[in-house]
């Protein structure tokens, strides 16, 4: 089915349901994915998860069809969860930083985070970057989006991506490689 | 390079080392489902009911005014405005205004009433007559 079909049928009130279904069933996971790498825990993810559908939703009217369906919903779970993230680190008087931190001290106990030493440690490593190199590195070696599709959703040049990428892993590598 | 450096790309992956609750996400599209906002019908039947909250508002506002109008003008009737006996006995005491200014002053209709209003006894005029000496004068009047 072409996109701009998909959209009409999302807009028209007698399919808008079953196309939403459609919407939710194909997205829901990548979509959770996503948000669970910038925001870490599960129920966290979860709010922010429905949040950004209830938006994709509301704000269905107004896409433009400028960019693809996909990476317009990316863009939007992807403001979500940061806006999710900075307003946590303001309730609790912190740093949007700190709070990063902080959230992957707490995967120590999350009953839903199996990792090892070594995923825990990339996490600490992933944590104190700068919140762009994070969002590329995340998305790049973990959801594995292409550049093209990252450049649409970011709204970055696909060279501004790959050096993000490459200074991200070079952090990551040396905090890996040094203690 | 140092042997022991780390290298992303010669590491076997990592992942992430989240996991997702059992169901998850059979369950999840019906919780959003189930918080979307109402759909056009429905967005026009809370209109509807907004008109009709403020038709009874306005109801409201209307009955309170019209049953404040008497009680206001019982208040103001003690301080600007001159009861019936007053103008009576005022009418009555002043002797510029003869019943000629009364009448002048009359329509047609308010005169009507009067007569209707005057109904009198036989025996009330009989006395007026017997006892008024100048009643030949307004009579040829």
């Amino acid at each position: 089915m072409e996109e701009k079909e998909f959209i009409q049928q999302l807009l028209n009130p007698k399919t808008q349901n079953e196309a939403f279904q459609k919407l939710l069933s194909d997205y829901q996971r990548p979509l959770y994915n996503h948000i669970r790498n910038i925001v870490l825990n599960h129920d966290d993810a979860d709010d922010v998860l429905q949040n950004t559908f209830v938006k994709v939703f509301q704000y269905l009217k107004t896409f433009k069809g400028d960019s693809k369906l996909f990476s317009w919903m990316y863009r939007i779970a992807t403001n979500e969860a940061i806006t999710f993230i900075n307003q946590k680190a303001k309730r609790n008087g912190t740093t949007s930083e700190a709070m990063q931190s902080k959230l992957v001290e707490n995967l120590v106990s999350d009953t839903y985070f199996d990792g090892n030493a070594i995923q825990l440690k990339l996490q600490k490593a992933i944590a104190i970057l700068p919140e762009k190199q994070q969002l590329v590195f995340k998305m790049k070696y973990f959801e594995e989006i292409k550049y093209e599709d990252m450049s649409e959703i970011l709204g970055t040049s696909v060279g501004a991506l790959k050096a993000s990428y490459h200074h991200a892993v070079k952090k990551i590598e040396l905090f890996m490689t040094k203690d | 390079m140092n042997m022991n450096d780390f290298r992303l790309d010669s590491e076997p992956k990592i992942n992430s080392g989240f996991q997702i609750p059992e169901n998850y996400f059979e369950t999840f599209s019906e919780k959003v489902m189930l918080q979307l906002p109402e759909q056009e019908p429905k967005v026009i039947s809370i209109f509807q009911r907004k008109r009709r909250r403020t038709l009874i508002m306005a109801v409201a506002a209307v009955l309170v005014i019209a049953l404040s109008v008497p009680i206001y003008n019982n208040l103001s009737t003690d301080s600007t405005e001159i009861d019936a006996a007053t103008l009576e006995n005022y009418i009555t005491d002043q002797s510029t205004i003869n019943q000629y200014d009364l009448i002048s002053v009359l329509e047609a209709e308010d005169i009507e009433n009067i007569k209707i209003d005057s109904n009198l006894e036989d025996q009330t005029i009989e006395d007026i007559l017997a006892t008024n000496g100048n009643i030949e004068q307004i009579i040829t009047e």
